[in-house]
């Protein structure tokens, strides 16, 4: 096609545009001065568009001129029929008029509502226009719209194109001064609608300069917007098609980030309100992956609903749009306004980005996990504002009616108790202190899922109980721990294995969403005694079983005498007392390397045979002695292994052909219990002689062994008591309670520490993992050991 | 202190870290989630014997 004067429509003169600039180009503040050069930049886009420029030039000068060159058609310099002037001068000066007011030029444009290069002639001190075609240069020049030279044909090129140089005039914008940045930016923008164009921006003024170019359009528009984050995928997906002569193009790509970046275009137009297009594909992404969910029957057990949030979250997107005849409405006039491109973007989208997810589950799969996760948090927010919101929310006159309050008002002097069970829960409530002790009863609920285990979990309706009563709120929103009504939080449960799983909720609990209550040291876990011991009137708590066998033992030493034998020593009071200490730690370390499968006669003939050098693991020849040691002892040893990595030895050996396998290697030698031995046994050794005698007013009693020495001192501590083991904090009364565990003059409390909380929280995962078997094995190895720990 | 988000098991300070012990709002919102959706549970298997455990006994001598 031919591009000459018979293409360009006139439709009214240039008039008006200087009084009233802002009608035409928005504003005379900043962004109208530099629509002036996005219209003549568009011209330019135009040719590219036609598919005949591949190149565009913006020079600012020092004088805060500008000047935008392409390698188009040059503008058409032919007789305009109807004006009797060259066409060049018909587009600078007549408003309106224009190639792409006549679709026979182009089918596609872009330029802002078509104004035209005229409004920008009209608004400058100077404009001039220099055309090269046909093997000619061309060149008019205007001042304020008006005509100042005729076009004069100059010199000789073999360059095709068009130069328009302008300076904006002082007497319409308050600032004349162009921003280097705002227009690169923009120029980028273009550079990567326009794929294969190259746009180049130099600054006289600073030097500054940038070159776009853009092989990938408006993929690589997404990768550039999503470099330095971390994606989800590789490479932005892309969607093309054309329909009704709509051409349309979208790239998109998700990162790990919360941020939604969508960007659209018509006719490389930023609609930066959106419009019929941004809808379409909005509703047809939302519906696409919602589709793919119930197909794909990935996330069967999530009961939330994926909305159109949760789908862009983390995206980043960019929609270009080429099509006649775009309205554009809005408050800047950049919202598309067509209602059948909504139908045309969404069908297409449907379609393609339906194919697409089918044939990439691995990316499919990728994005879905990313909008579970936004659909799961989307819903916890929701529903920690709706417990807050709730009844008036969780204020103070909402407490709940399980909640005995105190009469305290003031934090830092008040406590509350959170008690295990509704009978404990009754007795605290009797027993407390109403002062300044509150007592919230909580129970852990039971849910029997498979005959072959146990749920426990905290009931939902018991933990918005709690944050009630702590005052604290939840959530993004609501959560501020100055809020806390009490600056002692006790938890109280049992010293059996439900009560150490509610704990651990419990702690986990506070130490995930309510990490301050930890930090500031607000957390604390009460120490309910396990033993009852009555004597006569008298009556005594112990908090555990070591408690409970240090009085036993105290007891049974009064008024004796451990002898040696002839010539041996004779050990009492507070040297008696000293031995047994020292005899219930020995005894505590065999205890706890038995459990980890250690047994005990094996420990005592390294400890007799004097292997406690922890070096001794490294050197083979002292592990030969070992294993010669043990031999001779009776023990079978199965050889000695050598771990390369670490430069060391292993001993296995076992005291009977069916007995357990003992690794005597570092792990065993190093340890804390192992090394304690060591130190004990020398401090012991007056014990090691047989018989021991033990001496009191009623007589001397004889025993062969250490252990034989223990069993008979902690059966003459138990004489005349009666020892009682609780099972549970309801067998303790009111007054029991008060006295043992929550009265400040003589309770215990246990205060808890990040690092407790982490073990809980460790715990935790382990207990509520998916796989049965592993479990079973932590419950039966560490739970108890757990439980003794208070964890 | 390094920690490890309990949600996505990404490490991540818990100094300074104003959605401690996650690595951002999203993993804690989404632990929020299943406190208040009952979603979490410690389970245990019904062991032979198990509820003898922690039964009260009375140990008393003359």
């Amino acid at each position: 096609m031919k591009y000459d004067a018979t293409k360009i429509k006139v439709l009214e003169g240039l008039s008006a545009v200087r009084k009233r600039p802002a009608m035409y180009i928005g504003s005379t503040g900043k962004e109208g001065l530099h629509q002036l050069v996005y219209e003549v930049v568009d011209n330019s886009i135009d040719e590219a568009l036609a598919g005949y420029c591949t190149k565009i030039v913006v020079t600012i000068y020092a004088d805060e001129s500008i000047s935008i060159e392409d390698n188009g058609r040059g503008i058409p310099i032919d007789f305009h029929e109807t004006v009797n002037l060259p066409a060049v001068e018909v587009v600078m000066t007549r408003l309106h008029a224009g190639g792409k007011f006549d679709h026979k030029a182009y089918k596609i444009s872009g330029g802002l509502h078509g104004v035209g290069v005229s409004v920008v002639n009209a608004l400058s001190e100077f404009l001039e226009a220099e055309i090269y075609k046909d093997g000619m240069v061309y060149f008019q020049r205007y001042e304020k719209g008006v005509t100042k030279t005729e076009l004069k044909a100059g010199g000789t090129t073999q360059k095709t194109g068009t130069k328009i140089t302008f300076k904006p005039d002082g007497d319409i914008f308050e600032d004349t001064h162009f921003s280097f940045d705002v227009i690169s930016h923009r120029l980028r923008e273009l550079a990567f609608l326009n794929k294969g164009l190259e746009i180049e921006i130099m600054d006289e003024r600073s030097g500054r300069r940038n070159k776009f170019l853009y092989q990938g359009g408006i993929v690589s528009f997404v990768e550039f917007l999503n470099k330095n984050k971390n994606t989800i995928h590789p490479d932005p997906i892309y969607l093309e098609g054309e329909r009704n002569g709509v051409k349309i193009q979208i790239a998109l790509q998700y990162n790990d980030t919360y941020n939604e970046k969508l960007f659209s275009f018509v006719n490389t137009i930023s609609t930066k309100e959106g419009g019929t297009h941004l809808v379409g594909f909005k509703s047809a992404l939302t519906r696409c992956i919602n589709n793919y969910v119930t197909k794909s029957g990935l996330f069967k057990n999530i009961s939330e609903k994926i909305d159109g949030e949760d789908v862009r979250e983390g995206l980043t997107s960019v929609i270009s749009v080429m099509m006649a005849n775009p309205q554009f409405e809005g408050q800047t006039k950049t919202k598309l306004g067509n209602s059948e491109i909504k139908g045309i973007v969404e069908s297409l989208v449907n379609e393609k980005l339906g194919s697409f997810l089918e044939e990439n589950p691995e990316i499919a799969k990728g994005i879905l996990s990313k909008v579970m996760d936004a659909a799961r948090a989307r819903e916890a927010a929701r529903r920690a504002k709706e417990l807050v919101r709730k009844k008036g929310g969780l204020t103070e006159q909402s407490l709940p009616g399980k909640l005995a309050d105190c009469q305290e008002r003031d934090p830092s002097r008040s406590e509350l108790f959170i008690v295990e069970g509704d009978s404990a829960g009754g007795s605290a409530k009797q027993g407390r202190d109403r002062k300044y002790q509150a007592i919230l009863p909580l129970r852990g609920k039971i849910l029997n899922v498979e005959k072959t285990r146990f749920d426990k979990i905290l009931a939902s309706s018991e933990i918005r109980t709690i944050i009630t009563a702590l005052g604290t709120g939840i959530g993004r929103d609501d959560y501020d721990i100055g809020k806390l009504r009490y600056h002692k939080v006790i938890i109280m449960t049992d010293a059996d294995i439900d009560g150490s799983h509610i704990r651990t909720l419990l702690l986990t609990f506070f130490y995930r969403q309510m990490p301050e209550l930890v930090e500031k040291g607000y957390l604390y876990i009460a120490q309910p005694p396990l033993y009852r011991i009555m004597k006569g009137g008298k009556e005594f708590y112990m908090r555990d079983e070591h408690e409970l066998n240090s009085f036993l033992l105290k007891r049974a030493a009064e008024g004796k005498v451990v002898s040696t034998g002839d010539g041996g020593k004779n050990l009492s009071k507070d040297k008696l007392n000293i031995l047994i200490k020292r005899l219930m730690s020995y005894f505590q370390c065999i205890e706890r390397l038995r459990k980890r499968g250690y047994e005990k006669g094996l420990i005592e003939a390294l400890l007799k045979a004097g292997f406690l050098d922890k070096e001794a693991v490294r050197d083979y020849e002292v592990m030969v002695r070992m294993q010669n040691e043990l031999q001779s002892q009776g023990f079978e040893t199965l050889g000695i292994e050598r771990d390369e990595v670490h430069n060391m030895y292993t001993l296995t050996a076992r005291q009977s052909p069916n007995g357990g396998l003992n690794r005597i290697n570092w792990d065993l030698i190093a340890s804390g219990d192992f090394q304690k031995l060591g130190v004990l046994i020398e401090e012991l050794k007056d014990l090691n002689k047989s018989p021991l005698f033990i001496i009191d007013d009623k007589g001397s009693k004889e025993v062969n062994s250490k252990e034989e020495l223990l069993e008979y001192l902690l059966k003459e501590g138990k004489k005349g008591l009666t020892i009682q083991r609780y099972k549970g904090l309801g067998e303790m009364n009111p007054g029991q309670l008060w006295h043992t565990t929550m009265d400040p003059r003589w309770r215990t409390l246990l205060r808890i520490k990040i690092e407790d909380a982490l073990e809980a929280d460790g715990t935790f995962t382990v207990l509520m993992g998916e796989k049965v078997e592993p479990r079973r094995e932590f419950i039966q190895n560490k739970a108890l050991e757990v439980r003794e720990l208070y964890i | 202190m390094k920690i490890k988000c309990p949600i996505c098991h990404e490490i991540t300070n818990w100094e300074g870290n104003p959605f401690r012990p996650f690595c951002s709002e999203r993993c804690k919102l989404i632990d929020l989630g299943e406190w208040l959706t009952e979603g979490y549970s410690i389970s245990e298997p019904v062991l032979e014997g198990e509820d003898k455990e922690g039964s009260e006994e009375i140990i008393s001598e003359k």
